[in-house]
């Protein structure tokens, strides 16, 4: 085996495929998230599961968009709780209805997975506006992560506040038989390795690395152990060298990176390193896109280069989606095309197959 | 009486002459997307400007999600708050006060953002301009939270025809500050609406065609509701109806011209006229998107013209990384410096200046040249 990765003939992720656990680490996992879990291990290194953000709200605007240009669906529609606030069920003149799952539900009945991630946005400063942005501007927070694991703190009051109203939504799944790949504080190193002046984008990186994994473990515990919650693959995001900030092989399932400057080259180098450091775990490409500057690799030339990300999912946009832009920000019909045309990615219907569904 | 007659004519003539709406610079100028580009509009045109002028930018090819901004070469802030960054539909203008003059008198000032193609920038005097208050509040603050709005009868807008501008007069304006024009309907009247920023001296919108008339006439006339203002951070006391009245000049003496644009051709990176001037101020950058697919042994080729020769000045190049603290792209710690002699200059690609290439992109930087080219030659 050493042999042949010296000459090229297979990737770290077949290379490395036996090291990483068989099962979730949630040692209660639901049958469904063991199922989906080894799904996606007989596919790591193989083949990559195809995958989209809704547009905000629960919705599969995106994953419409690649069923018109291609003729197929993507695997994984992931949702985001950023406006749980705004959720009609708890605030009356919300413009949303988070407890409606009928988008959701519909998606994992038509063989879809489901991806869950948290935008957490808290009370800025000026006491009006959300934000998960840090600092003491008015339209920042100055939430502080190291106060939600102590009792009875304005933070913790509102953590436990929000953890629950999650939680609701999450167990509604459960109950279906749902399994969840949740992406949660993600993007916590914001950009602190990256040049000198980095910092934390988001409250729950802001007080630094040691904060962030109590505060990782804190969820865990609230949503496994408090809401027994056991349908959910827990999925950590690097920013690259910030292994400090990696909550640990017990409560991560599987290790993503967020890329919007996603280049062939760079990818490839990103996904041995990640695969280098994280050897009982699987790699995923969490987010990615065209960056400000670059254009994203077309997917047959990121495969091409010895990338073998477990999942892509290329971020939404809303002014394609609204209608005021001609072309797709983060992935458009091109590179759509050219990813499902290189056999190596797998759609919903090939999906469907591997679940017997 | 013949005489005097002349001298007034001649005075007359005069005023028009200066009163008109001069072009300072012709494009075409690109502004292509991420950010990268712009033009630094020169410093001598504002020579004899005052606060009340206006700068407009003709421009084409705009994409819908199009932004601009008027850049202090400075520290590359806007040259106010509100031309920092704003969205492209039409025309845009930057209306000059007294501490912008200031600053563009002694820098110039960059325009620049993405998306879109400068055709032309001209100056105009700002009494050319005439201002019909037609809303007078009462003032409506708007909250931090976008929940305020002033409601605007019909009635305001009789005058209002297309190429007018419709001023906001605010006051208590905060960081951030913002507004948001909308039709009866509470939609924004077209995409450049949707978050205008608002200066001290608040700011104007002009109506570059049509479509958001016919939205204001769908209301209807009188007391009906034709518009509905909100936004944050600002109180809005006033609006006023701004109409051109008057001419445009064709004469171009005096006119900046932006170089001159190439399309590319296979294997080139750049072809074009960027000037490095002696004073260190000039770079190019390159994303690593062309390197992706680069070998070692692979070159890059650069042709350039050298200035005119300065006492004490010698004419060099050197590459560095496109990220962070921009070190030698060859991993060297102090930088590598090629001498100009007036051939081109090659740099062949080696195992760590191809990774960085690859990771990180290039800037060429150096003084007392203008690059001309660049060429991706292959080994294979």
């Amino acid at each position: 085996m050493v042999a042949a990765l010296l000459l090229g003939l297979c990737t770290p992720a077949q290379a490395g495929k036996e090291q990483i656990s068989p099962d979730p680490v949630n040692p209660k996992a639901t049958p469904e998230a063991r199922q989906l879990y080894r799904t996606l291990l007989s596919l790591y290194g193989e083949k990559a599961v195809s995958g989209v953000v809704a547009n905000i709200d629960w919705n599969t605007r995106e994953a419409d968009n690649v069923y018109k240009w291609t003729n197929q669906w993507p695997v994984i529609n992931v949702f985001d709780f950023i406006n749980i606030h705004a959720s009609k069920d708890v605030n009356p003149k919300g413009w949303l209805d988070y407890s409606d799952m009928t988008a959701v539900l519909q998606w994992h009945e038509q063989g879809g997975v489901v991806g869950m991630m948290w935008h957490w946005q808290v009370k800025a400063n000026n006491g009006t506006n959300l934000t998960c942005s840090p600092g003491k501007k008015p339209g920042e927070t100055s939430f502080d992560p190291s106060k939600v694991f102590v009792d009875g703190t304005p933070e913790n009051k509102q953590a436990l506040h929000d953890v629950d109203q999650v939680a609701g939504y999450l167990k509604t799944l459960q109950k279906k038989g749902i399994p969840i790949i949740w992406r949660p504080f993600h993007e916590a190193a914001g950009n602190t390795y990256e040049f000198e002046g980095g910092g934390a984008w988001f409250w729950w990186g802001a007080k630094g690395p040691e904060v962030y994994k109590k505060l990782w473990r804190w969820m865990y515990d609230q949503l496994v152990n408090r809401h027994g919650l056991n349908n959910l693959l827990w999925v950590w995001n690097s920013q690259m060298d910030d292994s400090p900030w990696y909550p640990g092989d017990d409560v991560v399932d599987i290790v993503g990176r967020d890329n919007y400057a996603a280049l062939m080259y760079p990818l490839w180098k990103e996904y041995k390193q990640l695969s280098a450091e994280y050897p009982t775990k699987m790699i995923t490409l969490a987010e990615c896109g065209n960056g400000d500057e670059v254009k994203m690799s077309l997917w047959s030339k990121i495969w091409k280069q010895g990338s073998r990300w477990l999942w892509f999912m290329p971020w939404y946009d809303n002014a394609y989606n609204e209608g005021n832009s001609d072309e797709h920000q983060f992935a458009g019909e091109a590179w759509w095309k050219d990813a499902f045309a290189t056999g190596t990615v797998v759609d919903r219907d090939e999906w469907k197959k591997l679940l017997n569904r | 009486m013949k005489k005097i007659f002349c001298c007034l004519v001649f005075v007359a003539c005069s005023v028009a002459v200066q009163a008109v709406e001069r072009t300072i610079l012709l494009g075409p100028k690109t502004i292509g997307a991420g950010w990268k580009d712009n033009i630094l509009l020169e410093g001598r045109h504002f020579a004899a400007a005052k606060a009340g002028d206006v700068v407009t930018v003709y421009n084409d090819r705009a994409k819908r999600t199009a932004q601009a901004a008027f850049q202090d070469p400075k520290d590359w802030q806007g040259v106010a708050s509100e031309y920092g960054c704003f969205n492209v539909a039409g025309p845009f203008r930057m209306v000059l006060t007294d501490d912008i003059i200031n600053k563009v008198r002694e820098r110039g000032v960059f325009i620049g953002g993405h998306d879109y193609r400068i055709l032309r920038v001209t100056l105009t005097p700002g009494e050319e301009f005439v201002e019909t208050i037609v809303w007078k509040g009462p003032s409506v603050q708007m909250k931090s939270d976008w929940s305020a709005s002033a409601e605007i009868p019909a009635r305001s807008f009789k005058t209002l025809q297309e190429g007018d501008g419709l001023r906001l007069h605010v006051s208590k304006v905060e960081q951030d500050a913002a507004a948001k024009l909308m039709d009866f309907t509470w939609n924004v009247l077209e995409k450049a609406t949707d978050g205008i920023p608002v200066g001290q001296d608040g700011c104007t919108y002009y109506i570059n065609d049509n479509g958001p008339l016919i939205k204001l006439r769908l209301a209807g006339t009188g007391d009906n509701t034709a518009m509905r203002i909100g936004g944050k951070g600002y109180r809005l006391d006033k609006i006023g109806i701004v109409q051109f009245v008057g001419q445009r000049s064709e004469d171009l003496t005096d006119v900046q011209r932006a170089p001159k644009e190439y399309e590319l051709q296979p294997g080139e990176l750049f072809h074009g006229e960027k000037m490095f001037p002696n004073d260190w101020s000039g770079n190019l950058r390159l994303t690593a998107e062309p390197f992706q697919e680069c070998t070692e042994n692979d070159v890059l080729i650069l042709h350039y013209e050298l200035l005119p020769r300065q006492d004490g000045v010698t004419p060099q190049m050197s590459f560095r990384e496109n990220k962070g603290k921009w070190y030698d792209i060859t991993g060297a710690k102090d930088p590598v410096w090629y001498p100009l002699d007036g051939n081109d200059v090659v740099l062949t690609f080696d195992e760590v200046i191809l990774d960085k290439l690859k990771t990180k992109g290039l800037v060429v930087t150096g003084l007392g040249f203008v690059l001309t080219r660049i060429e991706l030659v292959t080994a294979n």
